[in-house]
């Protein structure tokens, strides 16, 4: 097959092997000498170990633990405050502190029961509420920035404003449900340990081994098996198993396996940070915006893991698209005695997207001004700065995606037709909601160059067949399909030719993590590059090699001490409307209608990118009222998926999409991000639409039946 | 992973299989949904059964609908997606079963399962109570017919014999004409979710004036909530109510529906919605049969 247009669709390279049920995932692999692993964990969630007593184990049973960990007791991510055992402390419900191996699942489980850990009980801080409130105390901030407009400035522009409006805006958790749950396998060799398993970054996994196994850089190797799903679920949570099973089979000298079953996954594995947001904005007698203070709280859970950067993000994004007169920022990961809270699609930018179309949504109606008519008095063009005085460079489409779907929706004429209906129907009630999102693509300022520097290879054999050899993971997102497109057009060969292992450490050079939507647009960039560089030395019937590193777009610097410059590359943009019902005696959510307007510089796969669309939203669109779940004294309370309620086909309808064309130079064929800009605009856009429909404000999300039903309880109430 | 597993029975006839169960206790699978998931035992190892399990799901005598007189007769282990094929099961319990996991467990799930699976939940149980549904037992030594409100006690308690099966739902006199019933399911989404309120009206009106009555509430409670007192009460009145009945009626069941939080829903919520459903089918102004 031969690409014309880079858009077009071709067959998924995993696509029979998915499609056929044969593509084995961690758990179908059986190796040779492999036992497995269960985690003892901790049933309190703040305390100091006193003791443990094992039971007797069987033979062929052994207990693996702090003590037999070669490196330092923590899992390398950004800080060390995170054991792979803990041996003094526990900090949440959940929290590893042993493992047993052997070769019976049943007599493990059994033994497990009979593990007697006895911990010295103290005071938790289980909510993030309560955080907020002993902020000062030690070790309670894990993370904070503070940027914009200097204070004394807004405290002017305050004194002399018509009225000063201050919100308070909840978001809950997020909880990933990949398909496949999380997996890791450890292959014992006398002179390497292997590790595979389902994975979005090798080479953390990798540097995380190293670590803890005290080891040199060819004593362990990652490999990644197939993966059903990431969302950022397999961002950094994956090496902390990496950890159990490398230590362990390093331990027993046997194999280890270890995989989580849909109940532990749901409450011992990240999940996206619960936040509350603080706005407080001047406005004018008409209702202009004079000034806007944001203020941030992230609850971290139980170690900072990544949740500083996920804080970065969560502020960049804390203005929106809007272009907003002195705008002041700050904000907080404060620690809990839950979960660790970690990477998700999106990375902050979701809970910020969330609040500041809520707000401005409740400014408009202030204002009393159409909602998208007054955010659209403050969208931001092309050359204006960034909130961090950086600078939007490219080109915005974001008027002509508003028109476009104002007309396609017949936005004006719906809302006529709503409010005839709830007039006359006592029970449902319709509404229409938009939201406005962009998405920075890649790494928060300068990460590209200066942490991640990604490397590609490609290698061609004497055949012609030309290898990707990148870190990349394919979580099903499409990268072995898209990537090979980018490089087999730019050689001129078939689609067929070019070939995506798996990555193995052994082979592949470090290209980066698989996050951020940075995949197309960094690594397909250098693919791209490489294969130019492999086209103009090609030589048949040899073998050939190129490699290509990244190079860094002019921009301003970033300042992450200032919290200035550029905080991205280049922004992916997006526009939503959803159509709903609302059922007002049960207050049950139908959505009717969805469209999705995005910019994203060039779609490398149409189907590839409709996939993401689909997904992005139901995914987005689920997280403002429907998925819950819920924490109790440190405990997660939906265990299974019906309990925490993801969107079935019944729950999403068909989406309207289109994609707009404005190519980025920096990336292939004009290509940005994609995968997390999809998912952004669903919640803010579903919350202005339920608002719609019942004449109210909701400052939280998810807003779920339960708060309905008290709302309009409350509402009654007011109106006696 | 099949590990040395109790006893299992699966006997071509029923008469088998009801002397099979007079000798031993056994564990009677229908479809098994409810059973795979009750005694599932974490990832990686076989099911763990109590008691030697005897399948009943292929047995054609409980896979029948026919009618008797005006009464219909289901057999237990008619599917779901059986059910919904057939003719001579009411729209309203169809309505119901839709409502009902997804496809492929609908393809396994039976009605007699849900029954003697008891749970709050159980979907097709508020419309079956309003029914009047009457099961028949059916052991070595004869049949048993009992009402279903006697013959469930509460969560996964039921009142059978150790040797007997549900061989048959019965719903007497469906097929009178004029019954309006409605069924609401509140989940958290659109399928594949467990109720957090259930609610079954059947109202029968003769000119105007009710002839007869019924409600019941799911997941509210540990069995359904029905109160033949509150229904006698409305015997007699003339559509549409008066607000001082409707007020009496939805007063009356709020003291007796009591649910509770988890991690589902809350009891505030579960409680108001149940009183908003019913409030709402007792303010219709007409009721067309179905
Ligand atoms: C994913 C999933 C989703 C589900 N969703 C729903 C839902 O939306 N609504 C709902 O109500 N339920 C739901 N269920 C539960 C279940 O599917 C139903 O309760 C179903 O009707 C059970 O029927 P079965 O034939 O599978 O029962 P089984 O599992 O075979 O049996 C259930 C119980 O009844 C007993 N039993 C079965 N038949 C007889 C008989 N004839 N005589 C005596 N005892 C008998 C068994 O011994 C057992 O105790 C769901 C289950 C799953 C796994």
């Amino acid at each position: 097959m031969s690409l014309k247009d880079i858009s077009t669709s071709v067959p998924k390279k995993d696509h029979s092997g998915k499609v056929s049920g044969q593509l084995p995932y961690i758990s179908d692999v059986k190796v040779e000498n492999m036992v497995y692993g269960v985690l003892v964990r901790s049933q309190v969630a703040y305390g100091k170990i006193i003791s443990i007593q094992l039971p007797n184990l069987p033979e062929g049973y052994e207990a693996v633990g702090a003590e037999d960990i070669p490196g330092p007791n923590f899992v390398k991510i950004i800080k060390e405050d995170q054991p792979i055992f803990a041996n003094e402390w526990v900090n949440y419900i959940g929290e590893p502190i042993l493992m047993l191996v052997g070769k019976d699942l049943n007599i493990l489980y059994s033994l497990l029961k009979e593990v007697k850990v006895i911990i010295e009980e103290h005071q938790a801080i289980y909510t993030l509420d309560e955080a907020i409130k002993q902020k000062s105390a030690a070790g309670v901030i894990m993370a904070s920035y503070e940027f914009g407009e200097s204070l004394e400035t807004v405290s002017a522009i305050e004194q002399g404003a018509h009225q000063i409006i201050e919100e308070e805006y909840d978001t809950g958790y997020q909880e990933h449900v990949y398909l496949e749950p999380q997996g890791m396998l450890a292959i014992y060799k006398d002179d390497e340990i292997e590790v595979q398993g389902s994975m979005q970054c090798l080479y953390y996994i990798k540097n995380a081994l190293l670590s803890a196994l005290a080891c040199g850089d060819d004593e362990v190797r990652v490999v990644q098996s197939p993966t059903g799903g990431g969302f950022g679920g397999k961002e950094e949570f994956p090496s902390m198993m990496a950890c159990h099973v490398a230590v362990a089979a390093r331990a027993v000298k046997k194999s280890v396996m270890l995989v989580f079953d849909r109940s532990e996954d749901m409450v011992v594995t990240t999940k996206r940070h619960p936040a509350k947001l603080n706005y407080r904005t001047a406005l004018d007698k008409v209702g202009n915006i004079l000034s806007l203070s944001v203020e941030i709280f992230l609850d971290g859970g139980a170690n900072v893991g990544l949740s500083s950067v996920v804080l970065q993000r969560a502020l960049i994004n804390s203005a929106g698209v809007y272009k907003i007169p002195h705008f002041h920022a700050k904000g907080y990961v404060l620690k809990t005695n839950t979960v660790p809270n970690g990477a998700f699609r999106g990375f902050g930018a979701p809970q910020s997207f969330a609040g500041i179309e809520s707000h401005l949504g409740h400014l408009s109606k202030l204002a009393n001004i159409e909602p998208l008519e007054y955010k659209r008095k403050y969208l931001v063009k092309q050359g204006d700065p960034t909130i961090t005085k950086g600078i939007f460079r490219d080109p915005i489409l974001v008027e002509d995606m508003i028109e476009d779907l104002l007309k396609t929706s017949e936005y004006k004429k719906k809302k006529q037709e709503f409010q005839r209906f709830n007039q006359q129907n006592l029970r449902y009630k319709k509404g229409i909601g938009t939201s406005l999102f962009l998405h920075g693509c890649g790494f928060t300022g300068s990460g590209e160059r200066d942490h991640i520097k990604a490397t590609v290879k490609l290698v061609k054999s004497k055949d012609g067949i030309v290898m990707l050899k990148i870190s990349n993971s394919d979580m099903g997102q499409g990268i072995l399909t898209t990537l090979c497109k980018i490089v087999a057009k730019e050689l001129d060969l078939p689609y067929e030719d070019v070939l995506y292992p798996y990555p193995d450490t052994k082979v592949v050079p470090d290209s980066g993590p698989t996050v951020a939507s940075r995949t197309t647009m960094i690594v397909g960039k250098l693919l791209e590059r490489a294969a130019k560089k492999l086209k103009a030395q090609w030589q048949s019937g040899v073998d050939q090699e190129v490699v290509e590193h990244y190079v860094h777009r002019e921009m301003i610097p970033w300042d992450e001490k200032t919290f200035t410059g550029d905080a991205y590359p280049a922004y992916s943009w997006g526009v939503n409307f959803v159509e709903l019902e609302v059922d007002t005696l049960t207050g049950n959510v139908k959505l009717e209608k969805v469209y999705g307007n995005y910019e994203v510089g060039k779609v490398i796969d149409d189907r590839i990118m409709k996939g993401q669309i689909d997904g992005g939203l139901a995914q987005g669109l689920a997280y403002g009222y429907l998925e819950k779940m819920t924490s109790k004294q440190g405990k997660i309370q939906q265990k299974s998926i019906s309990d925490y309620g993801p969107p079935t086909s019944l729950d999403v309808v068909p989406i309207e999409s289109k994609v707009f064309d404005n190519p980025y130079a920096d990336g292939p064929y004009g290509a940005k991000g994609a995968g997390e800009l999809t998912l952004i605009g669903g919640a803010p856009a579903v919350q202005a639409a339920i608002e719609d429909a019942l004449h109210t404000t909701f400052q939280q999300i998810p807003i779920t039946p339960e708060v309905i039903i008290e709302s309009l309880w409350m509402k009654e109430g007011e109106e006696g | 992973m099949v590990e040395k597993m109790t006893a299992t029975y699966r006997f071509d006839r029923l008469e088998q299989t009801l002397s099979q169960l007079n000798r031993e206790d056994c564990l009677i699978m229908a479809g098994g949904t409810d059973i795979m998931v009750l005694h599932k035992s974490g990832r990686g190892v076989p099911l763990k059964l109590p008691k030697p399990l005897i399948f009943i799901d292929h047995l054609s005598e409980l896979k029948q609908v026919f009618q008797n007189h005006k009464d219909i007769h289901i057999g237990a282990c008619c599917t779901y997606s059986e059910l919904l094929e057939h003719p001579l099961i009411p729209v309203s319990l169809k309505n119901a079963i839709k409502t009902i996991a997804a496809p492929a467990i609908r393809n396994r799930g039976t009605l007699g399962g849900n029954i003697c699976n008891a749970s709050p939940a159980g979907d097709t149980l508020p419309l079956l109570y309003v029914y009047n549904a009457k099961l028949l037992l059916r052991s070595v030594t004869g049949d048993r017919i009992v009402e279903i409100s006697d013959f469930i006690q509460g969560p996964r308690r039921v009142q059978r014999y150790q040797n007997e099966i549900l061989a048959e739902i019965i719903l007497p006199s469906v097929l009178e004409e004029g019954a309006y019933v409605v069924f609401e399911k509140v989940g958290n989404r659109n399928a594949d979710a467990i109720a957090k309120v259930g609610f079954a009206g059947y109202i029968r009106i003769n000119e105007a004036r009710i002839e007869d009555v019924r409600f019941a509430f799911g997941a509210v409670g540990p069995t359904m909530v029905r109160s033949i007192d509150i229904e006698r009460k409305l015997v007699g009145k003339t559509i549409p109510l008066a607000d001082a009945d409707i007020v009496q009626v939805v007063a009356g069941f709020d003291k007796i529906i009591r649910p509770i939080d988890d991690q589902r829903s809350t009891a505030t919520y579960r409680k108001t919605v149940a009183l908003n459903l019913l409030r709402y089918f007792l303010s219709m102004k007409q009721y067309q049969a179905n």
